[in-house]
C-alpha cells in the first residue's frame, strides 16, 4: 500500500496526540498499560486521523477539529454548588468527573452503595498490575475506531463498576461529565459489568460549567458495557456541552442469553457529536432497544452510529433515531444490522426519521442490512423531510400562530424515541433537556 | 351583517378557480353549498380561512365588520372563523388534548379571557366530548392519528365546540359517515346553534341537511353561486342532480 499523504496540521495534531501520551505513560507506574499505550501509539501514528476519503468520515469533517491540539489540563476546583446544578431531579447515586478527571469529594459516598455493587476509580485499577486489563478487554476492537485507538493512547481516567448476580440497584447510577477548562482533552475509558439477573439504570450527562464557553474542549469516551445471562440494563446518555465542543463515545456492549438492554442517547448541539453503540448479541432471546434524539444547528454536526451484530436465535433490536436539523447542520445515520447465519428468528427493526428545518442542513442516512440466516424478519426505513405545511395550516386554523405551530410539531418529532423511556421521571427529565435545547433553535 | 363574500377571484398556482363569487350569512343562519366535484367548494372553505396557497386576486371578504384581506389564518380562528376540514389533519406526537387546550388558550387570549388549566380544560373538555358522544380516549392520543375516518370528522367537530366560533364552515363533514355517525355529528351542530352563530354546510348530499334544516342552498359551479334557494332547492338537487343547472348556466 501506498503511505497515505497526511497534511502537516494533520500531522502537528498527530504528533502532539501522541507526545501527550507518551507524557502520560512517563507517570504511569505500570509497565503493562505502558506498553499498551506505546503500541497504539505506533498504530496511531501510522493511521493518523482518517479524511473524508475515508467512508465512515465522509460526512463528520475533522477538519475543525485538528486544528486545536487540545491538552490533558488538571481540573477547575468546583463547589458542590456548582456541580449540584446539573443533578436531575430525579434520585441518583452521582459519580462526579470534572475535566475527565473522578472527583471523589464531588461524588455521593460511593462506599454506601450496596454491597453487590463495587466502583473503582480507573487509577485504583491501574494500580494493580494484574487487574487493569479488564479495562482494556477488546483492543483490537477499539483500535479499528480512530477515536477508540486515541482512547487508548490517552485515557487517564475513567471507571469500573460491577453489580452482582441478582442484584438490582434501585438507585440510577448518574455519571456527570462536567468541562470546564478551555482545549481541555478528556480522555475516559469505563467498564460497566452486570451480571446475571441483575438489574440497573445507568444515567450520563456530558455539560460545560460555562453553556457559553468560546473556546472548544474534546471529550473522548469508550465504555464496555457486558450485559450477563437474563441481566437488565438501562442506559440514558445526555451529550449537552456548549456548542464548541467535539464529543466522541465509543460504546461497546456485549450481551448474554435473555438480557436486555436498552440505550438512549440525546444530544443538543455541539460543533461534533459523534455516539457509536458496538453491540453484540452473544447469546439467545436477547432484546436490545438503542434510541437516539439528536439536534443539530449553525454548522454543527451530529453523527449517531449503532452497529448491532445478531449472533444467535430469537435475537430482538430495535431502534428510532431521530433528528432536527437547523440553519447550515449536518446530520449522520449509520445503523448497521448484521445477522449471524446461526441467528435465525431474528426480529432487528431499524428507523430514522429526520426533519431539516433549513434548506442549508443536510441529512446523510446509511441504514444497512447485512443477513446470512434465512428465517429472519428484519426492516430498516428512513425517511427526511420538512414540516408538512398542511399540518402547519391545521394548526393555525385553530388560532395556533404558525411559530408556535411549528415549535409544537419539531418538538413531538425530536421527543418520540424518548418514550421508549419507561421510568416517568427520568424520561420527564429527558424531555426538559431535549426542550430546552429545542429552544435555541431558528426556526 | 356577519360574513360579506363579494365579487371573488381565488387562485392557486395560478389557476383561477373562484371567479366572482357573492355571499352574505346573517348571525344565526344556516347556509349550504352543493355542488358537483372540482366545482370550488373546498377552494372557497380555504380561502375564507385564509390559507396562504390561495391567492385572492379580486374582491373582498368582510366578516363582522371587517376586512379579512392580510390576516392570517390563525389571526382570523381568533375573530371567530372555524373550518372543520373535509380531510382532517393528522399530527403525530402531539396528543388531541395538548393541541386542543393550546388552541382554545390562544383564542382566549387574543379575547381578553384568563388562559384555562389543566383541570379546567379537562372539565369544558368533558362538557363537548359528551355532546357529541366521543371516546374520550381518543384525547390522549395524537390529533387524529390512528383515528378512523368518522372518529376524525367528530374530532373536527369536537374542536368546533371547544373553540365556540361565530362562523363555523364544514366542509363534508358528513362524507364517509354512516347514518349513526353522521346523526352525532347532526345533533352537535344543532345543539351549537344560536342566534349569533352562523354555519357553511358544504355537502354533496341532502341526508345531513334534512338533520339540521339550512336556512338556505346554493348551488356553487365553475367557481361562482350559480343558483340560490331555500331548503327545497337542496330536496330539488337529491330528485334531479345538478344537470339542469349546469345546463342552464351555460346556456346563460
Ligand atoms: N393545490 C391545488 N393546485 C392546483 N389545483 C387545485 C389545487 N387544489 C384544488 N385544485 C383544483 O381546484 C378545483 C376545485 O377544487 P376543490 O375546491 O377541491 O373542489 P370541490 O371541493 O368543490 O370538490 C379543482 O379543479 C381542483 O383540481
Ligand atoms: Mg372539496
Amino acid at each position: 500500500m501506498e503511505p497515505r499523504k497526511i497534511s502537516p496540521v494533520v500531522q502537528q495534531a498527530v504528533d502532539h496526540y501522541i507526545d501527550q501520551s507518551q507524557t502520560l505513560n512517563q507517570h504511569t507506574e505500570n509497565q503493562s498499560l505502558q506498553s499498551l499505550r506505546a503500541k497504539a501509539q505506533m498504530l496511531f501514528a501510522d493511521r493518523a486521523f482518517p479524511t473524508q476519503k475515508d467512508e465512515d468520515w465522509q460526512y463528520t469533517k475533522l477538519r475543525s477539529f485538528t486544528q486545536n491540539h487540545f491538552k490533558s489540563q488538571p481540573a477547575k476546583h468546583l463547589t458542590l454548588e456548582q456541580v449540584n446544578q446539573f443533578l436531575p431531579d430525579f434520585p441518583v447515586t452521582k459519580v462526579v468527573f470534572v475535566d475527565g478527571w473522578f472527583n471523589e469529594a464531588l461524588s455521593d459516598d460511593l462506599g454506601a452503595l450496596p454491597k453487590q455493587a463495587s466502583f473503582e476509580s480507573y487509577a485504583d485499577v491501574t494500580e494493580q498490575t494484574g487487574d487493569f486489563h479488564k479495562l482494556y478487554e477488546h483492543e483490537d476492537d477499539v483500535a479499528k475506531e480512530p477515536f477508540g485507538l486515541l482512547n487508548s493512547c490517552l485515557a487517564a481516567d475513567g471507571f469500573f463498576f460491577e453489580l452482582e448476580a441478582n442484584a438490582t440497584l434501585e438507585t440510577p447510577l448518574f455519571i456527570l461529565h462536567i468541562q470546564t477548562n478551555a482545549l481541555q482533552s478528556v480522555q475516559v475509558r469505563n467498564r460497566i459489568d452486570v451480571d446475571e439477573n441483575a438489574e440497573m439504570t445507568i444515567v450520563e450527562r456530558y455539560v460545560s460549567l460555562d453553556p457559553n464557553q468560546s473556546e472548544a474542549a474534546f471529550t473522548n469516551v469508550v465504555t464496555q458495557i457486558d450485559v450477563a445471562k437474563y441481566a437488565r440494563v438501562r442506559q440514558i446518555i445526555m451529550q449537552e456541552q456548549h456548542e464548541n465542543a467535539f464529543y466522541f463515545n465509543n460504546q461497546y456492549v456485549f450481551q448474554q442469553d435473555h438480557s436486555n438492554f436498552i440505550t438512549f442517547f440525546g444530544s443538543t448541539g455541539s460543533l461534533i457529536s459523534r455516539h457509536q453503540n458496538h453491540l453484540w448479541m452473544n447469546g439467545e432471546h436477547i432484546e436490545t432497544e438503542q434510541n437516539s434524539a439528536c439536534l443539530a444547528r449553525n454548522n454543527q454536526t451530529v453523527d449517531s452510529r449503532t452497529d448491532t451484530q445478531h449472533n444467535d436465535v430469537w435475537g430482538l433490536s430495535q431502534q428510532l433515531h431521530k433528528y432536527v436539523l437547523a440553519d447550515s447542520s449536518t446530520g449522520v445515520f449509520n445503523g448497521m444490522i448484521r445477522v449471524d447465519q446461526k441467528a435465525q428468528k431474528t426480529d432487528g427493526q431499524m428507523d430514522n426519521g429526520n426533519l431539516i428545518l433549513s434548506n442549508k442542513a443536510r441529512m446523510d442516512t446509511k441504514p444497512q442490512l447485512e443477513i446470512y440466516a434465512d428465517d429472519v424478519k428484519c426492516s430498516h426505513g428512513s425517511a427526511t423531510g420538512q414540516i408538512d405545511d398542511k399540518q402547519i395550516f391545521y394548526m393555525q386554523a385553530r388560532g395556533i400562530n404558525k411559530s408556535d405551530a411549528i415549535r409544537i410539531i419539531t418538538h413531538a418529532f425530536l421527543l418520540e424515541p424518548t418514550e421508549s423511556i419507561s421510568n416517568d421521571g427520568i424520561r420527564a427529565w429527558v424531555v426538559s433537556r431535549l426542550s430546552n435545547g429545542l429552544e435555541k433553535i431558528n426556526h | 351583517m356577519l360574513l360579506k363574500v363579494e365579487n371573488l377571484h381565488a387562485e392557486i398556482d395560478d389557476k383561477e378557480i373562484i371567479k366572482g363569487l357573492n355571499l352574505e350569512i346573517k348571525p344565526g343562519e344556516i347556509h349550504a353549498i352543493m355542488g358537483p366535484n372540482g366545482a370550488g367548494k373546498s377552494t372557497l372553505a380555504n380561502v375564507l380561512v385564509g390559507r396562504d396557497e390561495y391567492e385572492v386576486t379580486d374582491g373582498s371578504i368582510e366578516f363582522d365588520g371587517e376586512d379579512l384581506d392580510e390576516l392570517d389564518p390563525e389571526e382570523r380562528a381568533h375573530k371567530g372563523m372555524f373550518l372543520a376540514f373535509q380531510y382532517p389533519v393528522e399530527i403525530p406526537g402531539v396528543s388531541n388534548k395538548f393541541f386542543m387546550q393550546t388552541a382554545v388558550n390562544a383564542v382566549r387570549n387574543e379575547r381578553g379571557q384568563p388562559e384555562l388549566d389543566m383541570f379546567e380544560f379537562d372539565e369544558f373538555a368533558k362538557e363537548k366530548i359528551e355532546l357529541l358522544d366521543m371516546r374520550s380516549d381518543l384525547l390522549d392520543r395524537s390529533v387524529n392519528v390512528g383515528f378512523s375516518g368518522g372518529e376524525k370528522k367528530r374530532n373536527d367537530i369536537f374542536q368546533m365546540a371547544l373553540l365556540e366560533p361565530k362562523l363555523c364552515i364544514m366542509d363534508e363533514t358528513d362524507s364517509g359517515l354512516d347514518i349513526d355517525a353522521l346523526k352525532l355529528v347532526a345533533n352537535g351542530v344543532n345543539s351549537l346553534r344560536s342566534p349569533d352563530r352562523s354555519f357553511i354546510v358544504v355537502t354533496h348530499y341532502q341526508r345531513l341537511l334534512d338533520y339540521i334544516k339550512p336556512d338556505y342552498v346554493h348551488v356553487l359551479y365553475d367557481g361562482k353561486i350559480v343558483k340560490s334557494g331555500g331548503f327545497e332547492l337542496g330536496q330539488q338537487l337529491e330528485e334531479q342532480g345538478y344537470d339542469e343547472i349546469i345546463r342552464h348556466y351555460h346556456n346563460g
